[in-house]
Order: C-alpha cells, then sequence, then structure tokens
C-alpha cells in the first residue's frame, strides 16, 4: 500500500533531531544544513513550529519546471537524476513548501527520498509529529474532527460503576427542539 | 575580536589547551584567568567575554544544546558564568568557532555579524531601547534570513542592570551573573550567526549507535511523557508538597495558592504547544498564551519552575496570567527573572513590614500579590526609573541604599538565591553558600536528593554529594549538553564519556572528565580568591540561619551556624583547600602559562 510522509505541526518541538539524523543518513556527516527536512519555527505572531519536508506530489511542480527533465517520479518517489541536474536551482524555487535544498558543499540540489522506505526522521522524533502512513490515513484527523464536532451536539449523563459519566451522541435527522 | 580596535584574530585551538580545558566553561574560566590582571573592573571595556559551546555541541546525541557565556560578573565582581540552550551554540560551531574571546568596547552600538567564518562589526544605533526579542526581528529582517540565530541584549543589558541576561530563540537566556550587562558594557547588542559547515565527528557510527541507546533509553524512562507535558512546571507540585517552595521572600515554605500556579493549571488553561533546545527529546519548554483576562494575548515561552516561584510564590502571585506576563516583560527587556523575583520580594517584605515605605518606591507601595505593582516595578528597574535605578545595582547596591534591607536579601557573593529553599536541608545551604558564582542552584541541586534519601546522612555524605554534583554539573557545562536528561530522568552520565570519545576521538573515561571538571571548580576559586574571596563569603544567605521557616512541614526548620560551619570545614578538607577556603598554591601552577 502507498504511503505518505504526513507533518502533524502543532506536535513539533523544534528540536531538529530529524535533521541531524536525515543529515547523518544520507550525507554521513553531522550538519543540519545538509538534511533534506527542515524544522521552521515563528514566534510569536503566529507561534509555530513545522518541519518542511516534501510531499512526493503526484504532479510535481518541481519536475513540470525542470529545463532538463531531470526530475522523475518513480515508485512513489521524486527523484533528482544526477546526470542530467545542472544544478540551476528552479525546483528549489518551484516547489511550493520550500522542500529542494541548496547546500555550497554539494554540488547539485537535495530532496527527501523516504530512506527507501525507512524515514529517519520517523524514527527519531520524540514528539511523534512526522508520520509515514498508508495514504488512506492522510485527513483521517480532520475527518474525524469534523464528526465529533457534529457529535457534540447531544449529550446524556449516566452511572456506570457508581461513577458519573457522559456519553455525547447526535440525533441525526430530528430538529432541534424548540427552548 | 577586540572591539575598541575592530580587530579579529582567529586563533586555532592547540589540542593541550582543547584536552586540559575541554570546553564552554572550561575554556572560559582559564581564558578569563589568562586576562585577570589586565581587567579594571567588570563593566570596564578591559573586561572580557568569552562565549563558547563545548565540543559535543551540535552533535547528534540528547540535547547537545548549551553555550556558556563567561566573563568578571558585575553582579558579583568574582568569576561569573551562566549557559542558555537553543541554537546558537550549534550555528557558531558551524560557522567554524569554538568560541568568541570579545574585550574593549565599540564606540556606537554595534552588533556582531559572524556569517560562515567572516566576522564583521555592524553599527546598530536604531535598536537602541529595543526589547530583546524585538530587536532580534529587527536584525532578521536586516540580514534577510530568518534561520541566522541571534544571542541579543534587551534595555536592560543596554542600561547595565547588573543582573541583564542574554537572549536567543526568543526565550533560552543565559540568566544569571549579569552577562548582558556586560555586553552593553561593550555596545554589544548582539551576536548574530549564521554556520553551514560539518561538524567533526571522528566516528559517526559509533555515535549514532550511542545515541540511538540512548534515545530509547530516555523515551522509556516513566516519566518522559509527563515531563514532555509539563516540564520543569512539574516540579512546583512536588517542591511545595516537600515544604521547600520559596513563599513570601523565603519566609514560609508552603504556598496556599500552589495548585493555582502548577504544571496542570499551565497544561490545561494555557499552555498552546511546546518547545525544546536543540536535538533535545525533552522540549521542556511550554509555550503559553492568556486567553482572558488583564492580560489577554500574552504569549511566552515559559515560565519554567524558576519563573514561576520567583514571580509566583515567592511575591505571593496565585494568578497564573500575571506571572506569563511577568516572564514575557522579562525576556524583552533581558533581566534574570530569579534576581529581579528576589529583590522584588525583599521590597514587598519591606514595604509590607514598614521597613519602606511608599515614599522609598517613588509613592506606590508594594504588597504580597500585587501583579500590577510588581510588573511597573519590573519595568522601571529594567529602564532604570526612579527607585529601579538603585534596584537595577542589584543585592548590593540595596543594601549600600537601606542597610536595614540586608536580612531580607538572600544572596550569597552579590547573587540572589534560586528559586528552592535551603533551610530544610543543609547540603543545599552549602550548595548555596559554595558556588563559584554566587546563591545559584546551577552548581550543586541536592535538595531531592536529600530529601529523598538524607535522613540518615552525616556530614560525611552531605559535603560528598555537594562536592560531586559540583563537580558533574559544570561538566555538562564544559561539554555544552544539558544536564536535564541526567538530573530530571536519570540518564546516567556514564554515557557522556561515550559520546565525548565518539566525537573528538579521544578515548575518555567518566572520572578523566570529572578530574578536569574538578580542576575548573578550583580555576574559578583561584579566581575569586584573587578578587577577595575566603571562608567569609561561603555563607548560605543570612535568612537560612535567622528566620525559621513559617509554616509547613518544615516549620521552625532554620540552618544552625555551628553545624555550617563544621560542614563548611569538612568540604574545605575534602577539596584541600585549607579552613579560609583558599586553594594550596602548587594548585595554581597547572593552569599558568599560555596554553593554545
Amino acid at each position: 500500500m502507498a504511503k505518505r510522509l504526513t507533518v502533524v505541526p502543532e506536535r513539533c518541538s523544534g528540536c531538529r533531531l530529524c535533521e541531524l539524523a536525515c543529515a547523518i543518513h544520507h550525507h554521513g556527516v553531522n550538519n543540519p544544513k545538509k538534511s533534506a527536512i527542515r524544522v521552521m519555527v515563528a514566534f510569536p505572531h503566529p507561534v509555530i513550529r513545522m518541519p518542511i519536508v516534501c510531499r512526493q506530489c503526484g504532479q510535481p511542480k518541481c519536475r513540470e519546471n525542470c529545463p532538463t527533465n531531470a526530475i522523475a517520479r518513480d515508485n512513489g518517489v521524486v527523484r533528482i537524476d544526477a546526470e542530467s541536474c545542472i544544478a540551476c536551482g528552479q525546483c528549489v524555487i518551484t516547489c511550493p513548501f520550500g522542500a529542494i535544498f541548496l547546500h555550497d558543499d554539494l554540488e547539485l540540489p537535495f530532496k527527501c527520498d523516504l530512506c527507501g522506505g525507512d524515514p529517519q526522521c520517523v524514527k527519531v522524533c520524540p514528539k511523534q509529529a512526522i508520520l509515514y502512513q498508508p495514504e488512506h490515513i492522510a485527513g483521517q484527523a480532520h475527518r474525524m474532527s469534523s464528526m465529533l464536532r457534529y457529535a457534540h451536539m447531544k449529550e446524556v449523563t449516566y452511572v456506570e460503576e457508581g461513577e458519573q459519566k457522559k456519553l455525547r451522541y447526535a440525533e441525526i435527522g430530528k430538529p432541534e427542539p424548540k427552548a | 575580536m577586540d572591539l575598541t580596535s575592530g580587530q579579529v584574530k582567529p586563533q586555532p585551538i592547540g589540542d593541550d589547551f582543547a584536552l586540559q580545558y575541554v570546553g564552554g566553561r572550561g575554556f572560559g574560566a582559564k581564558l578569563l584567568y589568562d586576562h585577570l590582571e589586565r581587567i579594571k573592573g567588570p563593566l570596564d571595556p578591559s573586561n572580557v567575554i568569552i562565549i563558547a559551546p563545548g565540543p559535543l555541541t551540535g552533535c547528534f546525541l540528547p540535547a547537545s544544546t548549551k553555550t556558556s557565556f563567561v566573563s568578571l560578573s558585575p553582579q558579583t565582581g568574582i568569576y561569573g558564568d551562566s549557559s542558555m540552550g537553543g541554537n546558537w551554540g550549534v550555528e557558531l560551531r558551524q560557522a567554524g568557532y569554538d568560541g568568541l574571546v570579545i574585550t574593549g568596547r565599540a564606540k556606537e552600538l554595534s552588533y556582531l555579524w559572524i556569517d560562515d567564518g567572516d566576522v564583521r562589526l555592524v553599527p546598530a544605533g536604531r535598536l537602541a531601547g529595543r526589547g530583546a526579542l524585538e530587536a532580534a526581528g529587527m536584525i532578521k529582517g536586516e540580514v534577510g534570513d530568518d534561520d541566522v540565530k541571534i544571542a541579543v541584549i534587551g534595555p536592560a543589558g543596554e542600561n547595565l542592570v547588573r543582573f541583564a541576561c542574554v537572549n536567543c530563540d526568543w526565550s533560552r537566556n543565559a540568566g544569571r551573573t549579569g552577562m548582558g550587562a556586560v555586553m552593553g558594557s561593550k555596545n554589544l547588542k548582539a551576536v548574530v550567526v549564521r554556520g553551514s559547515r560539518d561538524l567533526p565527528v571522528a566516528d559517526l557510527d559509533r555515535l549514532r549507535r550511542a545515541t540511538e541507546a540512548s534515545l530509547a533509553e530516555l523515551q522509556s524512562h516513566h516519566l518522559f511523557k509527563f515531563w514532555q507535558e509539563q516540564g520543569l512546571m512539574s516540579v512546583i507540585d512536588y517542591v511545595n508538597s516537600a515544604g521547600v517552595l520559596p513563599t513570601r521572600n523565603f519566609r514560609d515554605g508552603v504556598f496556599e495558592g500552589a495548585e493555582r500556579i502548577n504544571g496542570f493549571v499551565m497544561e490545561q488553561h494555557y499552555k498552546i504547544g511546546d518547545a525544546g533546545c536543540f536535538a533535545c527529546p525533552m522540549c521542556c519548554s511550554n509555550i503559553c498564551l492568556v486567553k482572558d483576562g488583564p492580560y489577554r494575548g500574552t504569549v511566552t515561552e515559559g515560565p519554567e519552575y524558576e519563573t514561576a516561584c520567583m514571580f509566583g510564590s515567592n511575591l505571593g502571585v496565585d494568578d497564573y496570567s500575571a506571572i506569563v506576563r511577568a516572564n514575557q516583560l522579562c525576556d524583552e527587556l533581558g533581566v534574570d527573572t530569579i534576581s529581579t523575583g528576589s529583590l522584588v520580594g525583599a521590597f514587598i517584605e519591606a514595604c509590607e513590614s514598614g521597613l519602606l515605605t511608599a515614599a522609598d518606591l517613588d509613592g506606590r507601595a508594594l504588597s504580597w500579590g500585587d501583579h500590577v505593582g510588581i510588573l511597573a516595578l519590573v519595568q522601571k528597574i529594567a529602564l532604570r526609573e526612579g527607585v529601579g535605578d538603585v534596584i537595577a545595582g542589584g543585592a548590593r547596591a540595596v543594601i549600600e541604599r537601606w542597610p536595614q534591607m540586608e536580612p531580607l536579601i538572600l544572596q550569597v557573593k552579590g547573587m540572589e538565591q534560586s528559586a528552592y529553599d535551603g533551610r530544610a536541608t543543609l547540603s543545599m545551604a552549602l550548595a548555596y553558600g559554595t558556588c563559584d558564582v554566587g546563591a545559584s542552584h546551577n552548581r550543586a541541586w541536592t535538595v531531592a536528593k536529600e530529601l529523598e534519601l538524607g535522613a540518615t546522612w552525616g556530614l560525611e555524605e552531605k559535603a560528598d554529594i555537594v562536592i560531586y554534583h559540583q563537580t558533574v554539573r559544570p561538566l555538562f557545562d564544559m561539554l555544552g549538553v544539558c544536564r536535564l536528561p541526567w538530573i530530571e530522568l536519570g540518564f546516567d552520565e556514564n554515557h557522556y564519556p561515550e559520546f565525548y570519545s565518539a566525537i573528538t576521538g579521544v578515548e575518555s573515561t567518566l572520572d578523566e572528565l570529572l578530574a578536569k571538571s574538578r580542576a575548573i571548580y578550583d580555576l574559578t576559586r583561584i579566581i575569586n580568591c584573587s578578587k577577595g574571596v575566603s571562608r567569609k563569603d561561603d555563607y548560605a544567605p543570612r535568612r537560612l540561619f535567622e528566620l525559621p521557616i513559617q509554616s509547613g512541614p518544615w516549620a521552625g526548620k532554620k540552618i544552625d551556624r555551628a553545624e555550617y560551619d563544621a560542614l563548611l570545614d569538612l568540604y574545605y578538607d575534602k577539596r584541600g583547600w585549607d579552613r579560609d577556603g583558599i586553594p594550596p598554591a602548587e594548585v595554581e601552577g597547572q593552569f599558568r602559562g599560555r596554553v593554545g
């Protein structure tokens, strides 16, 4: 089943362990500036921390704009072909997420390759802010929360083993009683 | 870097120097010692400030985040250091530097811009009087890069407030010993860094194995999740129930409003996110937002334990939103929350007990819990307005102006005491008395251990644990890592020689590293003794001997002077110092000569 790297920004603490693990895995160096994932932080207006990572788009903008057709999507991974890449940086500018990177020491732009199906960033993240999940799960949290918001409409209290409890439910189809 | 001439002299670090002094605080102490004779005073251009991460900073291991600031402290007049977490030290090392040595005084307010080895002094008159966070934002706009890392002072540093701090990443502060004032005295508003280089690691595979095991070990600790949720705020309940929570200027040991300012209140009503330092899985920091009331819209990273106590229980404040506001204000103004909260507490007590009147405080007396008055006073301290100008001079200046305040101010060597009561546990009193920078908990925090295990301890065990803490805790500051995984989640200190060996390629044992740290404690003592420090300065704050804890499980407890003296004798003996606290002359030999 196809899997996707997804990010839950509200969990991210900004510790950058993902950057270190990525750079060590791909380049064999301790250098967060050579990672294909970057933690962006804004504070205090707005307050947010978010790892930026390639989504392996189905219709990649980087591929569309590559002047030498060096970018291809293969088996769910968008890759830059070292032979035909001219390091013009067009893909770096074009990616809507800013998920392709350049570094002085490296000849070519670099990006996430999902570590051959075993993403190091996911393994190292201490907050479970980066997930590698089957595609159909993407968006599930939002689907669940929009359902739960709806279910908040009604509430029934009951007693179970001496403890007062609440159950929330929705009376679908019935009009709200007039107050 | 000499700010007076604008000259930069990059110097490689010699192997001998690196081996003997390790890094961070170790480098700082040695370089300060080398400059000592030429320094005319802490705020004189001749003073030197050393800013140094450690050899582990920035590397792939838990919480490799720390940078030490070392200088002759304007708060105490002796050796001073303070460390901060965040990302700044990582960036400095990536720019190719293991430390900065800054002397002189720029002719106008400026910032230092270190861009991958290229060092420039940039005039920054437009940043004068700007808050630390605000100035950092302006600098990022100016250099056109949101990712640069900035160590910056607020108006308090510019105004030479003796307990001004240095801020980075919005909320990581080198808080204690007045390093912000040293930067201010040098007309140095900020040090801005950007680096892209690989950090040298001798054996990356070895480091990776050690780190993967370490991360798994930390995350399997039964308190790991709880720590991520509350961080240091979880400590409030523990300290309150143990009866050592600083309350109303350390009069009481329990606070009736503790459950309105504890970690659960923070988590349920204020927390909007987690924040962690570089490479740290623990993310101690909590980002708090005030959603209603007079401080609505206030957002800050924090407060953590010390701030929540010093601006909460210690001032009789039980409104968490006011503490969030105080935290934000102190970050922006650039003052240490511990010293500020402590001094404000002494002023409230003085007002309440009639030692001072409203007239002494520019017509506005303070009372316990009066957060509006407290916040106004903090502002006046940072801006040196009215009575704030006196308080900005620190504990000693206040005592000079109002000698009757002396029994109310908890300080050692001119530095105000941290937020753990020292009366319930004799070892904590000794820790405050003998800490090399003043009454800080950073060198030894033995209160919890003695409360839990110390019922049967004699003086021997108490002296030993203080010395062990004073050896292992500064080691973290030398290596450039945070001590919290060790102290809070029981992470074994034996991991560190493995990290050190994998990174430097120099095989080392924990005992060897501890011996180096212990030598640095001798060195800072030698520096302090050259400034007149001796036994008379090694006593815990007066209050600990004079006023018993007023409430809680330790009500009636104070420190017995004869017992303290006996412990101090034993402490000196174990350190090999004489009974006046002076190390023997031959100890100094190993630090002489300029290596590297």
